[in-house]
Parts: structure tokens; sequence; C-alpha cells
């Protein structure tokens, strides 16, 4: 994120029926629609705009002066971390237990022998497990607010940034007005409204074919969040098999048979994209994990799984 | 997760959530999904003085797959009414004609516009397609299409493929279509050039027709950057087959006054009281079109200019420029202006009449459609959006035709502003789309 696009000030530009200003953050488009007067409207989108650079920069593992980075280079140092970090730690750390082990923060280490660019380059045996030794959340020791990782290991929030940082922007923006407001940071996002009754964001969720001008599927949200989790274009092929970019911690291995992308609807855009990374962890699993929650899902199965084609999971 | 976790996980995940976002329990989501997008359109249609009328009634329902498939299914009743220049030009005398059907005639008063009224008919179109992804990186789309009117059935398939380069940026896309048309003329389709007989002959007359009509699409859609899009397409049709207007007749007259030739009836029948042939065009027909469009988004409001380009193999050539501009005007809705010019030149065969004497040209029409002319539509679309979240507008359109009778073709006596029949029309829509 450039420094100078930062100065350039957000203006809203008018929509049919409501205001959107625009910015680019966490290597997304990101998008604020707004039903309130201009200048509130206005002010919501500078708000959200500086909430999400603040955390793009707080907590990006490409960022050589945030904590992140610091977690990541004391060697094996425990180091103590601030409120809002120890907050993220306490989610990642609930979610590895929920998701018995898929979900791990620590997993990102795994990176360095796997590079999702479409190719075959697939790592041997060896390689994979002499990186494993380092990942697995189960050998950090987090005592609230300190936290000792093994030398060697290292944490990313890059799965839950993005929906964090949705969901503190939908709030922002809600403090400002009742009206109804979008945040959608590339499409992850979330709507807030204090009228039960306002109409829907009419929600096209981008189709992954060729050539579709409009969304294969449309959702009308009036209120909570939504996100998408998907592999459409970073894998890997070899031997026919595709290895999608989510990769299991507890074998280091990408999983398999994942459906192409994974929709889900939920209160908050936190538990839309977690549930959406769950579900694409279960790889082939996915579909009875969607089934088996009592949420609102949508998957895109992989084509080559034949003509039973994708359906509505929950 | 096992079954015994799985239960817990929505639970638990909300728990963490709300710790990590420090509020209370977030109010429950309301998303819901539309899977069926529904069009649905009435078009009036209407040419001034007693020439034709249209109404039309179109439904178009699309159902959204959630694995990218969309079946797209599409019904139309066109209802047409009045008449239509018949291609005879008008006289100073009383003029009458036979029927296409050859069982009656009819009569134009002297100076008034040969119309002939067989145009009259209720036309149903159905449309039905599939789209789909094929690999990675294609869409393929297969379509298939019927209508069906008095004397007149077309059965037509579609296919087309698109492939998404440049990041999903460029399109490239190709599509085929081909078609079958049959037509059953009332009384029979006419003898190419046949002269006009006396009511109850049909010597002149054979049965039904048909023609195939090939079409291929190449197009490219650019997206140049977040507010501007770009299209462009290449387009070859091939028509082949009976391409005459069965209706559509030519004067015979007199190549030094212009007078229409005499001819009596043959005693004791009835008939035309002047010579009047039939058209013959080539029968194949090849089309060229070049099409491009840009549509420029600033501030809320959209600008979409197109230009094409059309030549054929007739002689034809036409140049079309369409722009309109998107408005949003207070909360929920917008006004679109719309304004369209159109010119082409007439086909090599081409004849505003038939000189007596003069060898019969292989190929001839006076069908005004085949002339040259300009045309101009303005108008102004008006939509809003219900609070049901649905959409409707309304259009209202003005539609001016004035066209020029080729010079070297007047005679003395002719003057090419009364041979032209220029038209006037109103284009009235309204159009409602709603989700479901």
């Amino acid at each position: 994120m450039a420094t100078a696009e930062r100065l350039i000030p957000l203006v809203v530009q008018r929509q049919k029926d409501h205001w959107r200003g625009e910015f680019t953050a966490m290597g997304s488009p990101c998008e604020v629609l707004s039903k309130a007067s201009r200048s509130i409207a206005q002010m919501q989108v500078g708000a959200v705009a500086a909430e999400a650079w603040r955390i793009e920069s707080s907590f990006s593992r490409y960022n050589s002066d945030n904590i992140v980075h610091r977690i990541n280079t004391v060697n094996g140092v425990a180091i103590e971390v601030d409120p809002e970090t120890a907050n993220l730690i306490d989610f990642a750390a609930a979610l590895y237990k929920l998701s018995d082990g898929r979900f791990d923060i620590t997993s990102g280490v795994l990176r360095e022998v796997w590079t999702f660019d479409g190719s075959d380059r697939v790592p041997n045996e060896d390689q994979v497990s002499a990186v494993l030794a380092r990942v697995g959340w189960h050998k950090v020791l987090w005592k609230r607010p300190t936290l000792t990782l093994l030398p060697g290991m290292q944490i990313d929030f890059g799965g839950i940034g993005k929906e964090y940082a949705v969901d503190r922007a939908a709030s922002i923006a809600a403090s400002f007005s009742d009206a109804p407001c979008l945040i959608n940071f590339g499409g992850d996002m979330a709507a807030v409204s204090a009228d039960p009754g306002c109409m829907p964001w009419r929600v096209g969720i981008e189709s992954l074919t060729p050539g579709t001008a409009k969304p294969f599927k449309r959702i009308d949200l009036q209120r909570g969040g939504l996100a998408t989790s998907g592999d459409a274009r970073r894998f890997l092929l070899k031997n026919n098999i595709r290895f999608s970019h989510l990769l299991n911690p507890l074998t280091g291995w990408p999983v398999v048979n994942a459906p192409r992308s994974v929709t889900v609807a939920a209160d908050t855009c936190t538990e839309a994209g977690m549930l959406a990374t769950l579900a694409m962890l279960m790889g082939s699993g996915a579909e009875p994990f969607l089934q088996q929650q009592a949420i609102r899902s949508w998957c895109i199965p992989q084509l080559h799984r034949g003509g039973s084609g994708g359906r509505t999971c929950g | 997760m096992n079954g015994t976790t799985t239960r817990n996980i929505v639970r638990g995940l909300a728990a963490a959530t709300c710790s990590l976002l420090g509020t209370a329990a977030a109010l429950p989501a309301i998303a819901q999904e539309k899977h069926w997008e529904f069009d649905t359109a009435l078009l009036y249609y209407g040419e001034d003085g007693d020439r034709v009328q249209d109404i039309s009634l179109n439904l178009l329902a699309r159902r959204l797959f959630p694995d990218d498939k969309i079946l797209s299914i599409g019904f139309a009743v066109d209802s047409l009414t009045g008449a239509t220049p018949s291609g005879a030009v008008p006289q100073n005398e009383l003029q009458t004609f036979t029927r296409p059907s050859g069982l009656a005639t009819y009569s134009v008063a002297a100076g008034g516009l040969p119309l002939d009224d067989t145009f009259l008919d209720t036309r149903y179109a159905l449309t039905a397609s599939w789209q789909q992804p094929l690999g990675e990186n294609y869409a393929g789309t297969a379509g298939v299409s019927f209508s069906t009117e008095y004397d007149y059935t077309h059965v037509g398939a579609n296919l087309a493929l698109a492939r998404d380069f440049n990041k999903r940026n460029t399109t490239v896309s190709l599509g085929l279509a081909v078609a079958r048309d049959e037509l059953d003329p009332v009384g029979g389709a006419p003898l190419p050039l046949a002269l006009m007989s006396d009511v109850g002959d049909l010597s002149g007359r054979a049965g039904s027709e048909s023609k195939d009509v090939v079409d291929v699409l190449l197009g490219v859609t650019q997206i140049v950057n977040e507010r501007f899009l770009m299209q462009f397409n290449y387009s070859l049709s091939d028509a082949s087959g009976y391409l005459n207007d069965p209706y559509k007749i030519m004067s015979v007259v007199d190549p030094i006054s212009g007078q229409p030739i005499n001819r009596p009836p043959t005693p004791g029948l009835v008939g035309p009281l002047h010579e009047y042939r039939f058209e013959n065009r080539p029968d194949q027909r090849t089309k060229h079109s070049l099409f491009g469009q840009g549509k420029y988004y600033l501030d809320g409001k959209v600008l979409d200019m197109s230009y094409r380009y059309m030549t054929d193999a007739w002689g034809i050539d036409s140049h079309t420029l369409d722009a309109k501009l998107n408005w949003p005007v207070g909360d929920a809705s917008y006004i679109e202006p719309h304004i369209r010019f159109y010119t082409q030149s007439e086909a090599d065969f081409y004849r505003v009449s038939l000189r007596d004497g003069d060898p019969l040209p292989q190929f001839a029409a006076a069908d005004y459609r085949l002339g040259r002319f300009d045309a101009i539509t303005a108008g102004i679309k008006y939509g809003w959006q219900t609070s049901a979240g649905n959409d409707f507008a309304v259009r209202l359109e003005y539609y001016r035709q004035e066209g020029e009778i080729p010079s070297g073709q007047l005679l003395a006596g002719q003057d090419s502003d009364s041979l032209y029949p220029g038209l006037d029309a109103i284009i009235f829509n309204i159009s409602y789309g709603f989700a479901w």
C-alpha cells in the first residue's frame, strides 16, 4: 500500500440509492456502501479506510515493524503482546481447538516449500516433514499476554485479518449512522442497519466461469456477514491431482478435493469467513461439514467431480 | 472434527468471535438467496397512419444454479396489426390489387400510398439456453430457438464459447448460430418477377419456401479500468434460400411519363387495373458487421456509446451510432436519455419501379427497407427500484425514418419525397424485473 494513495482524499460517489467509497487495503479492492447522507458517508469511508490500513499495518506479516514481525523474529524468546494482538491469538487458539488442529496460525512456514502458481512443482516428503517440525499450535506456549514460540516458528493472521477488519469496519460505520451500510473487502462483507425492514443489499457472487457477465448467484443481504473461500486461481496440478492452496497443518500437504469455492452467510463476517475456511480445510468433506452446521452456505464443487454438480449446502 | 465436536463449532465460533470483536452477540444475519431472475416487458410499437402496430409481451426467466450453471428460458408473443407499404408507387388514379391470397382484390385511392394489410399476424417465440463452465478457463453456452406465426416458422440452434485472459480483464468469445426458416406464404410464394394476376389465377405461384441462416460471431470484451469497459465484435451472417418478401410488389411504369401501365383484367374476372410484378432478390446474402462499444462510468452515471458498421453482398452499407446516458436521480431511480442514428445505402437491385419495355432485370425489389434511408430514434427511459428491491422502468421513444430514391431512378413526374414511404413511430415499453 503506497503512502501516496492514502493521501488522496476518499471521495464518495453517488450510486442508485446510496453513496459509495472505495480504496485498496490488504491486497483487495475495498468498498463502503452507505445510505446515510453524503457527509456522513464521507466520514464513514474515511474512518473505515483508516481502520483497514491500521489493521493491515499492525498485523501483516510482510511489515517489518509490527508485532507479528517481532513475534516471528525473536527466535524462541517469550514476548508480551498488546490486548488486540492477544485477542487475535485467543481467537486463533479457539479456532485451533474447534477445528481439531486444521486451522493453525503457525502453518504459514509451509509456504517455504509450497508455491501455488498453477504449476506442477510439488515438494518431496522430506522437504515437507522438515518444515512440519516448525508447525503446530500445541508446540506454542500462550499464557495471555505472553507468547513463546519454538525457534523457527512463525505466526500469520492472514486467515483472520480481513474478516476481522470487515467486522471492525462495520461497527465503526454503524457508530456514525443508523442507516444501512455495507462493507466489502474483496468479497468478504458485512451489512449493518438499525432498521430490520430495510431494503437488502443485492450481493452478486462472482461467477468463476469465463465470459459470464452476470453473477451466477444472487444473495439479498440485509444484515450480517458473508464470506467466500476458494482456490479458483491458486493451486498446483500434478498427475491430475489438484492441490488447493489450503495446507493441512497436520500433514503439511495441501487439502485435496476441496470445493472450488465456498460462500457462507453468518451473523458476522468473521464467523462466515472461518466457517468457509474450515469447510475448505475439510477437503471432500466440505459439503457434509456445511450440512451439519445450521448455516446458510453455497459451494462450487470441483469440475472433475462429475455430474452431481454443486448445490446449496446448508 | 468428529461428530461430537462438529455440533459445537458454530456456537464455539460465535463465542470466540464475540470476545475477539469485543461486542455483545451480533444480531442474527438476514440473507436470502435468489434462485430465479425474471425480466418481463410489454412493448408497444405504433407507426403513424394505418401502418404497423405491434404489441409484444416478453418474459425471460433465468435459473441460477450454485455451480455456475445458468438456464435461461424466454417466451414472447407479438401481435401485429395494420398495413405495410406493398412496394407499388402512388398514382394519380385508383389502383386495384389482387390480395396475396389470390381470392379477392383491394383498392387504393388516387394519390394514396399502396399498403397491404396481409401483414397482421400473431407470432409466438420460445428460446432456451444452458450455460456452464468447461474446464478451468472456458464457458460454453448452447441454445435453441423456435418461433411460429401464420405463414412462417423458425427453428434455430446456437453455441458459444468464451475464454478469459489477463486476470479476467479480457474475455474472448466465439459464437455460432444456425437457423432454418420455413415460409408458407398466403396463396403460395409468387414466382420471381411474376405479374400480379387476376383473382382466382394462381398460375404464378409456387408452394412453400425456406431459407438457411448461419451466423458466426467473434467478440472481445476488455475491462480497461474500473470505469471503462470496451467491447468489439465481428460477425458474419450468411443467409441462403428464399430471401424474397412474398408480399412485396413493384409498379410497372411508362419510362417517359412515369405513369402506370394499364392492364385490363381478363373478361369476366376481377383483377389489377395496372401492371405489377412480384420482387426477386438474390438467393444468397452475406453480411459482415463490425461493432464497437464503450461503457464509461463516472460518479454514478454510465455513458454507453456504440457504433456498428455493416456491409452486405447486396450492396447495402449501414452505420449505426447509439448513445445512452444513465443518470441516477433521487434515492432509487434514474433517467436515461437515448439517441440513435442510422443510415443505409440502397441495395444494388433496389428499383422504385420497373420501366415498361426494358428487359426484366434478374433481381429487383421496391421494398423500402432495401432503399436508401436515414433514421433517428430519440427517447427517454425512467426506471426505479420498488421497496421490495425490484426494477421497474418505462421507456418512451420516437422513431423517424426518411428515405430517398436514387436520382437516376426518378422519371418525369416522379419525385423522391412522395415515392419513398417514410414513417414516424412511437415506442412505449414497460419492464419489470424481479428475483425469486
